[in-house]
This record gives structure tokens, C-alpha cells and sequence, in this order.
């Protein structure tokens, strides 16, 4: 079997970028990539955390998820602008149709990064890094954004490739290579290593992606069970995943959450936020022809902490009424009065909801159904909040909350 | 030429294509609104910075009796004509 030859490519700041460059495109005077800039939510809706920094933001130590006010304490001159999800899938799709031009076989991994299957196409392109440096000047000079491209023959080592040289750079990463160049990185830079698994490697004494890389399999199995396996496959530099061209995962669960402008200390208004949610989850649980047993509530207090409480029901669902009425029994069970600034509902085991089991308590389910029916075909028609509950009339309260544009590609932590 | 990128009002004919050339638009010159006509379109570009398609046109009009060069840029989605620079 011939080497396979793979590029990752990865918009360096990408959300900072897009909108620099976007509004340079709109005559601005400065580029928000050349001073200490931000993209952050709102912090009047408490929406306040950093998405994206600057290079020159990274020099006052401000990191990507603090919030827009101890940023602001470090570096009182930031500009930070609010985020723009419509901006980035264009940015995305504009990029997707650059990357196209060169090879048909393209994975969209997240919002900003892009698996390319280059093997055999050095026959009308010539050599990888040739046409890696040609992209990324086109990109730069086209969209106007840099990219960090990384090449190797499997998609792990192309995504660490690409990490080496920011921003603006071509790295490669050959399994010839591994040990010069990723071995002596410490071992939270490798992919599908995070917070948890890095103290636990710590504590074994392992440091570096390189230590990692040759320490017994048998004794990280025997540690942390498959996924021990899996990590040391990966700084050995061992992984065969195609890339794929409609990454169509199979879903688990569908969640939404939000976080609320106020701090909610009664039971009506907390019920208001969870109806919300359930009214948007039931949109998608519907969409997707899925229906759910399994219902979660989770919580997060003034004070931070979180609390979840979940069941599962003997009957799958499908209807926005009876899901609340599960909701509200959990968060009932679970709410002690406290005060409140996030509310999340998640369902999950789901089953397909063309034949469901029909509970004898349940009576009105059927026509239930048809009204959540007729409900989604005018809000598809006529927009999302054309049909409201009267309820959430006058309350401050949007009558549907969570959730993100449709369709915007998340990072998953499947290669 | 300095970047002003001022919005403004305009007339334009299109093509079948679907093409746009400028033919006159309105600005606030001196303090008062001024049409100007668009005498001679010397050539225009086509940009997709950000993914945002925008049409440019270097254009060239008599003003105050001088010959002026100007761009006009055309954004296609929103519909809006900007004097891009002057």
C-alpha cells in the first residue's frame, strides 16, 4: 500500500483572525491581530469568558476561557469584540472551498480545522510541502488569514505537525521524525491528553510525549484501561484513521444549557429557563426523528458549584410537555433554593420515534404529538419564536434558549 | 489614496450576469451632497477576504475640475456600495 500523505490545516486564532480580517475588508484602521485584542461573549449577560486572543494579548498572560474582567484588569487598553458564528461559517466554508481545489477527499474536523488527503496528488501538485506553502500563501493572501499546515501520513501526526509552528508555518511530521520533534514536548500537548490524564501521568512520572512513548502498554492499560492504550499508540505516532469526507457520528445525547443575565432565586423563573431549553431540545429531539429516555438536569449556583440529577424513564419520548414534566419532577428532587446562574437539560438513550411504547398514563400522548407536530412546522416556516407560550410574554425570559447556529461544526474528540 | 469606506447611496446598472457597473452616486463633499458622475471604470477586482465576496472598482470622474481616481467596493451580501477609497 502506497504512504499515505495527509495535511491538517488549522486557522491560527481563528475567530480572532476572521473578524481582523473582515473588518479590515470593512476599512478599518487597525489590525486586531497586531494589538492586544479579544473575541469574548457579553459580559452584561454574563456572558463574559475570552474565545480568542491576540498574539500581543498573550503577552499579558491572558488566557483563552478567564473572564472579560480579569482580562481587563491585566490589560486595561483590550479591545474585545463579541463573537460572530454567521462571520466564522463563512469563513469555514470559504476555506473548505479553497482546500477543494486541491483534493476531494476533506475532512471538516471543527469550525477551523481541516483534514486533507493529499496521497498520489503530487502527480498534478508536486511535492507536499511544495503545495502545502502554495495553500497556505493563497489562503493568506485570498481570505485573508494565515493558516499552520501540518503533513505526515496519518492525521494524528499531521494535527501535532500542525501545532509546532505557529503562526503561518509548514511543519512535517514523519514517523521517521517523532522522536526529534514531538517526543520532547510535555506530554498535555498530545492529542486526547487533558487536564485529568496528565496529573495522572505526572504522578507515574511521565513528563514528556517521549516518556510516554516508551513506557509498558501493559502497565498504562492496566492504569487507565483502553484509552492508556490508546495515548501510547499516539506518541508512538500509530494511527489509522481515514479521513472522512461527511463525519456523520452517531449521536448519544442532545443537551442545551444556558447561562442567565440574573441570578434566578425562585422556583417560577428557574421553571420558566427549563421550559425554555426543553422547547429547543424537543425542536431537535423531533428533527432528527429521535426520541428519549434518559433525562438529565444540571445546575450551577452563585457560588459555582454544579449540581446534576438524572433518570431514566420506563417510556422513550419524544413530546416537549411530557419531557418537561420529567424536568421539573428532577429539579425538583434536587433544588434546594439556592441561587442559580446556569441551567442545563440533556437527554439521552435514544431510540427511534416512528413506534414508541405508549404509556397507559400518558394518555393525551398522541395528541400531544400532533400539536409538537404542528408546532415545528410553523416555526420552520415562519421562524423559530413565531409560536410562543404565552407564559414568557413580558418575563425577560427568552421562550427558547441553548443552543448554537445550525449546522456549526464542533471540535469531537474522534480523529 | 486614503481608505475612507464611506456607505453610499448610488446608481448602478446590471448586467444579465448579473454584473454591476456604477454609473452615479452621492456623497457629502465639502460639507454639502455632491453627485458624481463615474466617467471611466478602469478596471475591477473581485475579493473574498474572510469568505465575504466584495466587488472592486477603480474608477476614474472630473470632481471640482480635477481627474480623480477612486475605488468603489460592492458587497454581495448585504447589496451595499461603499467609496472604498479617494
Amino acid at each position: 500500500m502506497p504512504k499515505q500523505v495527509i495535511f491538517h490545516i488549522d486557522v491560527n486564532s481563528a475567530y480572532l483572525s476572521w473578524e481582523a480580517a473582515y473588518r479590515l475588508q470593512h476599512g478599518a484602521k487597525i489590525d486586531l491581530r497586531n494589538v492586544p485584542s479579544a473575541v469574548g461573549g457579553d459580559s452584561a449577560t454574563r456572558h463574559g469568558i475570552i474565545l480568542a486572543k491576540s498574539i500581543p494579548a498573550k503577552k499579558f498572560k491572558i488566557k483563552t476561557g478567564e473572564t472579560l474582567f480579569s482580562a481587563r484588569q491585566k490589560c486595561p487598553t483590550m479591545i474585545i469584540v463579541p463573537p460572530n458564528y454567521e462571520l466564522y461559517m463563512k469563513c469555514s466554508n470559504a476555506l473548505l472551498k479553497l482546500l477543494k481545489e486541491y483534493s476531494p477527499k476533506i475532512q471538516r474536523f471543527s469550525v477551523d480545522e481541516c483534514f486533507m488527503d493529499m496521497t498520489k496528488m503530487d502527480k498534478f501538485w508536486g511535492p507536499p510541502l511544495k503545495v502545502a506553502y502554495e495553500i497556505k500563501e493563497r489562503i493568506k493572501k485570498e481570505l485573508g488569514f494565515t493558516v499552520s499546515i501540518g503533513i505526515s501520513t496519518c492525521k494524528l501526526l499531521a494535527k501535532m505537525a500542525s501545532e509546532l509552528k505557529k503562526p503561518d508555518g509548514v511543519t512535517t511530521l514523519f514517523l521517521e521524525e517523532i522522536e526529534e520533534k514531538m517526543w520532547p514536548l510535555p506530554v498535555e500537548d498530545l492529542f486526547m491528553v487533558g487536564p485529568a490524564t496528565t496529573k495522572k501521568l505526572h504522578s507515574y512520572g511521565i513528563h514528556t510525549i517521549g516518556a510516554l512513548a516508551q513506557t509498558d502498554p501493559r502497565f498504562l492499560q492496566n492504569r487507565l484501561k483502553s484509552h492508556g492504550l490508546l495515548i501510547w499508540n499516539y506518541a508512538n505516532g500509530r494511527e489509522n484513521s481515514p479521513v472522512r469526507e461527511n463525519v456523520a457520528f452517531e449521536i448519544k445525547g442532545i443537551g442545551n444549557s444556558t447561562t442567565i443575565a440574573f441570578d434566578i432565586d425562585n422556583l417560577k423563573e428557574a421553571k420558566m429557563v427549563l421550559l425554555s431549553l426543553v422547547e429547543t431540545i424537543g425542536g431537535r429531539l423531533r428533527k432528527g426523528g429521535w426520541a428519549a429516555r434518559l433525562i438529565a438536569v444540571t445546575f450551577k449556583t452563585s457560588d459555582f458549584r454544579v449540581i446534576s440529577h438524572q433518570r431514566k424513564f420506563s417510556t422513550p419520548v419524544d413530546c416537549t410537555n411530557i419531557i418537561y414534566q420529567r424536568v421539573e419532577e428532577l429539579f425538583s428532587e434536587c433544588w434546594n433554593g439556592e441561587h442559580l446562574r446556569h441551567l442545563g437539560v440533556k437527554v439521552g438513550e435514544l431510540c427511534t420515534n416512528d413506534f414508541t411504547q405508549l404509556s397507559l398514563f400518558n394518555w393525551n400522548q398522541e395528541r400531544l404529538r400532533k400539536l409538537d407536530k404542528t408546532v415545528d412546522r410553523i416555526r420552520k416556516k415562519y421562524g423559530a419564536k413565531a409560536l410562543i407560550r404565552s407564559s414568557f410574554l413580558h418575563s425577560g425570559i427568552s421562550p427558547l434558549s441553548g443552543g448554537i447556529i445550525e449546522d456549526y461544526p464542533l471540535m469531537s474528540s474522534i480523529l | 489614496m486614503k481608505v475612507l469606506m464611506h456607505p453610499i447611496e448610488i446608481i448602478a446598472w446590471f448586467t444579465c450576469e448579473g454584473v454591476p457597473r456604477p454609473l452615479r452616486f452621492k456623497i457629502l463633499y465639502n460639507n454639502r451632497a455632491t453627485v458624481i458622475k463615474v466617467d471611466k471604470v478602469i478596471f475591477k477586482t473581485e475579493e473574498k477576504i474572510a469568505g465575504n465576496k466584495m466587488l472592486i472598482f477603480r474608477c476614474q470622474s472630473v470632481i471640482d475640475g480635477r481627474l480623480r481616481d477612486f475605488e468603489l467596493k460592492y458587497e454581495y451580501s448585504t447589496c451595499r456600495w461603499f467609496l472604498y477609497k479617494m
